[in-house]
């Protein structure tokens, strides 16, 4: 599996990386991936989304619910990398303000 | 490049809805009955769309189709099922068998293509 | 004009054919919400191809007259006389526009623009009151919708999407971003809300199910079906709901009321989307939570009062909403098995169809010929195959004549208004067909009958009530297949022709001879010889410088004719009579020395032999009746001696019988009418020419003119005191 977590000591944050697509091909064990890293991290989650190629609305339902998941815990999941396609993405379903994160790309996807 | 397969067995509309689509800029593979088309689905061919008749001697459309969502790694491909005015109750079936939608013959080339876009991922 | 334009014209033309009788027969049953709906799609339908051509001034015209026809479907106003008078104006005034669209000037001239000021004046004013945005002129931008019973339209001019994907979408390969991307070729996405309320706890949450929702804002000139289509494939199983810009506020209230949301979240999401503004919200919810309309009620009504509103909304009416556009469905499906074409490519395969015909009679005749029985075979199932492509190309051409004559509702509303008439149109046999080239033609004698009707026939109603009939008099237009003809009728219950006044005047004008023995029938379609008017008074309905001949000579160059029985004090009744084509026929070829002719078979009752007693007599005995004879060669003056045995072929033409007396009978045949050059028009007895397989050209007879020649010379003989009508006993065979 292409994703990494991590502690990351300098933010007290545990971090996920997502290197495949965010597609409904995967929804099923990406979900998994999200809600056990959200479950185990101590309260601030990063993700970086930065290596995701190709993400359709199965993804980005992931997104929602790890973003709503996250409230519910007391904890907060943070987008902290963005590629190009979710930017895009969240900028048509309109979600960035809702969803907090700061849009960064990648310098190698700017 | 996005790749349409195309499976009719008509080689009139094969040609000529291939044509419009390679013009389009599309990559086209074809095949003229289900059962072909089947094997080049089970050796793992790239597709992004999947175009198919119903009415096809040997393995009909509707059991081609339930045959394609059964790969995994065609679960979620949008498929087009070619179908004409009078057969609309087959919609109802070919939906059911896992089809994401229709375009009805004859379609002009904007049509055929306006389709294509809307479920094209 | 563009091909899209010539069908856009042709469309509307006929959409406002329909608007017209839909809004005729909403003065019987006012209320009925099939009718209203046919009315106000008529105008739509008009307003969109309007809107597709980049028309601005019909779709500004229509916009306004669309927003009363959607608040009478609706039922937010009831018609009555005037309203739909006033909307008939505003029909033919559309009608006038696509005139001006269909010459290709830029737009319509002072006085056309000025007509159509005046009744937009007059709709604003009496039936769409508040309405203070449309000045004087065509507004090049549709004017803002006004206040209605239930509250202001909104300000906003987008459209409003509101979408739930089903649960199923992605599963079956479908991704909503697809549809929604798509949105952006016919339209632009203004704003966009996603909602993901429905979507559950992550323990229950599937990633492979959908739980979106989209509240949309979108700027397009698209019409409601072209943004519904884009759904089309997921339509079955998503809830759509789709308000057109300046919708009600009540629409978007049941709009919030329909959806599976928190009422206060969509509240906050519609105005997110700019559907709304806050003030409007407010507004809407306070006017429905006191349940009046105005201005005077607390705008400041707090927004958790929504919830009031949802229970003030009704559910009827979300479904309402899906039978309507279930209903704009199920016509597009029908719509969709129609095909327009233009009428020179039928005419092309019509004459092609022709052509084959001569072409297969020649081959026919080869194979007679040579003899060769398989040929002859082969060559007889190629004929029958012409023979039923030649019926179907022509059945290509038949239309209904119930269009023509529905317009006469309209002509007999209008003008029996005008005359302080009280007339009862009925109308049968309207899906009766004919040639299309026929229909065109026949419309101005029928019209003619019609007024003449009106006007001289039926009494006013105070002259109907003396004579102890019905106030409201009956006029009837009637269709009806006769052996190859077909008949249409105009009949009246009025006076009936004078016969007394009619006969003092053909005497007087030297068309009869004092004296001279008619029927009754013979006296009364005197009216149709040249020059003959008995009106006492030229009126503007009928007196327009045309006489009864005029109308019987346009009725003969369709190959037609015209009568008319009348009863004194019961009424007219007369009879139009027109060949169902003008194109092909079956014929009957006969020779005379070496020319050949054709008889129409239609006519054709039977053949006999003539006896061979070298009388020149113009008469036989037919199983006791007179058969009056025609010579064919004496009539074209052909030189030659006829055979010892000559033939007659035995015609009808409107119940008078001749005989038509011929060397040789030579069998049925095709054949393809070409009209006569203009130097033979004025040959009697002959109606058209055809070239045989032999390449040889053929004269077709005109079996009316030799029928009627027959009846004039039996009528003269009759003068002659010679007595035609004689019993038979006295005539020697």
């Amino acid at each position: 599996m292409a994703a990494r977590r991590k502690k990351n000591t300098d933010h007290n944050a545990d971090r996920l990386a997502i290197g495949e697509d965010l597609t409904i091909y995967h929804a099923a064990s990406q979900k998994s991936q999200f809600i056990d890293a959200l479950v185990a991290a101590s309260g601030h989650l990063d993700i970086d989304l930065s290596g995701v190629a190709e993400i359709d609305t199965a993804g980005f339902q992931l997104l929602m619910l790890v973003k709503r998941e996250a409230r519910r815990l007391g904890k907060e999941a943070r987008i902290v990398a963005h590629s190009e396609a979710v930017r895009e993405l969240i900028d048509f379903y309109n979600v960035a303000a809702e969803f907090g994160d700061p849009l960064l790309i990648p310098a190698q996807d700017a | 490049m996005k790749t349409i397969f195309l499976v009719d067995d008509s080689a009139t509309i094969l040609l000529s809805i291939s044509g419009v689509l390679t013009k389009a800029g599309y990559e086209v593979e074809k095949a003229s009955s289900a059962l072909d088309a089947l094997k080049k689905f089970q050796a793992g061919v790239k597709v992004d769309l999947l175009i198919t008749d119903l009415n096809m001697p040997g393995m009909n459309g509707i059991d081609f189709i339930k045959e394609v969502r059964k790969l995994s790694s065609y679960r979620f491909m949008p498929i087009l099922f070619l179908t004409t005015e009078s057969q609309q109750s087959k919609k109802a079936e070919a939906k059911a068998a896992g089809a994401s939608g229709w375009i009805v013959k004859p379609a002009s080339a904007d049509e055929l293509l306006n389709t294509i876009k809307l479920v094209m991922r | 004009m563009d091909e899209i334009t010539t069908v856009f014209v042709t469309e509307s033309r006929e959409q406002l054919a329909a608007l017209e009788s839909a809004l005729l027969q909403l003065e019987n049953s006012p209320g009925d919400d099939d009718t209203l709906n046919a009315i106000f799609r008529s105008a739509h339908t008009i307003k969109g191809g309007a809107g597709v051509i980049e028309c601005g001034y019909i779709v500004a015209f229509t916009h306004v007259v669309e927003n009363l026809l959607d608040k009478l479907r609706e039922h937010a106003m009831q018609p009555d006389g005037d309203l739909i008078a006033l909307l008939l104006g505003c029909a033919d005034h559309i009608g006038n526009l696509l005139g001006v669209l269909e010459a290709g000037a830029a737009g319509p001239d002072a006085e056309l623009a000025a007509e159509g000021d005046a009744l937009l004046a007059r709709l604003q004013r009496d039936w769409l009151e508040g309405d203070g945005g449309h000045g004087g002129g065509l507004p090049s931008v549709p004017p803002v919708p006004l206040a209605t019973s239930g509250g202001g339209a909104v300000e906003s001019d987008c459209w409003h999407i509101s979408v739930r994907f089903g649960a199923d979408v992605l599963r079956n390969g479908m991704d909503p971003l697809s549809f929604l991307r798509y949105l952006g070729s016919i339209g632009r996405i203004v704003q966009l809300v996603t909602v993901a309320d429905a979507m559950p706890p992550a323990a229950d949450m599937d990633p492979e199910t959908c739980y979106l929702g989209f509240e949309i804002g979108f700027a397009s000139n698209a019409d409601k079906a072209a943004i519904e289509r884009v759904f089309d494939f997921v339509r079955d199983e998503c809830t759509l709901h789709i308000l057109p810009p300046h919708s009600r506020l009540e629409d978007y209230l049941a709009l919030i009321a329909a959806l599976p949301e928190d009422t206060m979240r969509l509240g906050e999401i519609l105005v997110k989307v700019g559907a709304l503004t806050q003030a409007e919200l407010d507004d809407g919810l306070a006017r429905q939570q006191a349940g009046v309309v105005g201005d005077d009620v607390a705008a400041t009504a707090p927004l958790g009062e929504i919830l009031v509103g949802q229970q003030v909304v009704q559910p009827e009416l979300v479904e309402a909403a899906v039978v309507k556009q279930k209903q704009v469905v199920d016509r597009k499906a029908a719509e969709a098995r129609l095909i327009r074409i233009q009428a020179d490519k039928l005419d092309r395969l019509i004459d092609l169809v022709g052509e084959l015909v001569i072409a297969g009679a020649s081959v026919n005749l080869l194979a007679g010929r040579s003899g060769n029985g398989e040929l002859v075979e082969a060559t007889s199932l190629t004929s029958r195959l012409v023979e039923s492509i030649r019926d179907a190309a022509l059945q290509l051409r038949m239309v209904q004549i119930g269009e023509t004559f529905n317009r006469f509702h309209r002509v007999v509303r209008d003008t029996s208004r005008d005359m302080g008439k009280d007339i009862e149109l009925v109308v049968s046999g309207g899906e009766t067909e004919l040639d299309k080239s026929m229909v065109e033609k026949i419309g101005d004698p029928l019209m003619h009958l019609v007024r003449n009707a009106m006007d001289h026939g039926l009494e006013m109603p105070a002259a109907r009530e003396a004579n102890g009939k019905p106030a409201r008099g009956r006029l009837e237009l009637n269709a009806f297949h006769d052996s190859g003809s077909i008949v249409i009728e105009v009949a009246d219950d009025g006076g009936g022709l004078h016969r007394e006044r009619i006969l003092a005047k053909a005497i007087e004008r030297g068309l009869v001879q004092p004296g001279q023995a008619l029927t009754d029938a013979e006296i009364c379609n005197l009216i149709f010889e040249p020059g003959f008017s008995t009106a006492e008074k030229v009126t503007n309905i009928s007196g327009r410088g045309v006489g009864m001949d005029v109308v019987r000579r346009n009725i003969q160059g369709l190959r037609g004719s015209v009568d008319v029985r009348s009863e004194p004090g019961q009424g007219s009744r007369f009879a139009i009579r027109l060949p169902l084509t003008l194109a092909i026929i079956d014929g009957f070829l006969v020779g005379v020395g070496r020319a050949a002719y054709v008889i129409p078979l239609d006519c054709v009752v039977e053949c006999i032999e003539l006896e061979p007693d070298g009388s020149t007599r113009d008469y036989v005995n037919l199983r006791g009746e007179v058969l009056p004879l025609v010579r064919l060669r004496q009539l074209f003056g052909i030189p030659g001696v006829p055979p010892s045995r000559q033939n007659v072929v035995v015609v009808q033409y409107a119940g008078a019988k001749s005989g038509i007396v011929v060397d040789q009978l030579m069998g049925e045949f095709q054949t393809v009418i070409k009209p006569l050059g203009t130097i033979f028009r004025h040959i009697k007895g002959i109606g058209g020419s055809t070239i045989l397989g032999s390449g040889e050209v053929a004269l077709i007879l005109d079996v009316q003119a030799l029928v009627q020649r027959c009846a004039s010379r039996e009528a003269q003989r009759a003068d002659g005191g010679e007595g035609a009508r004689a019993p038979l006993a006295a005539v020697a065979t």
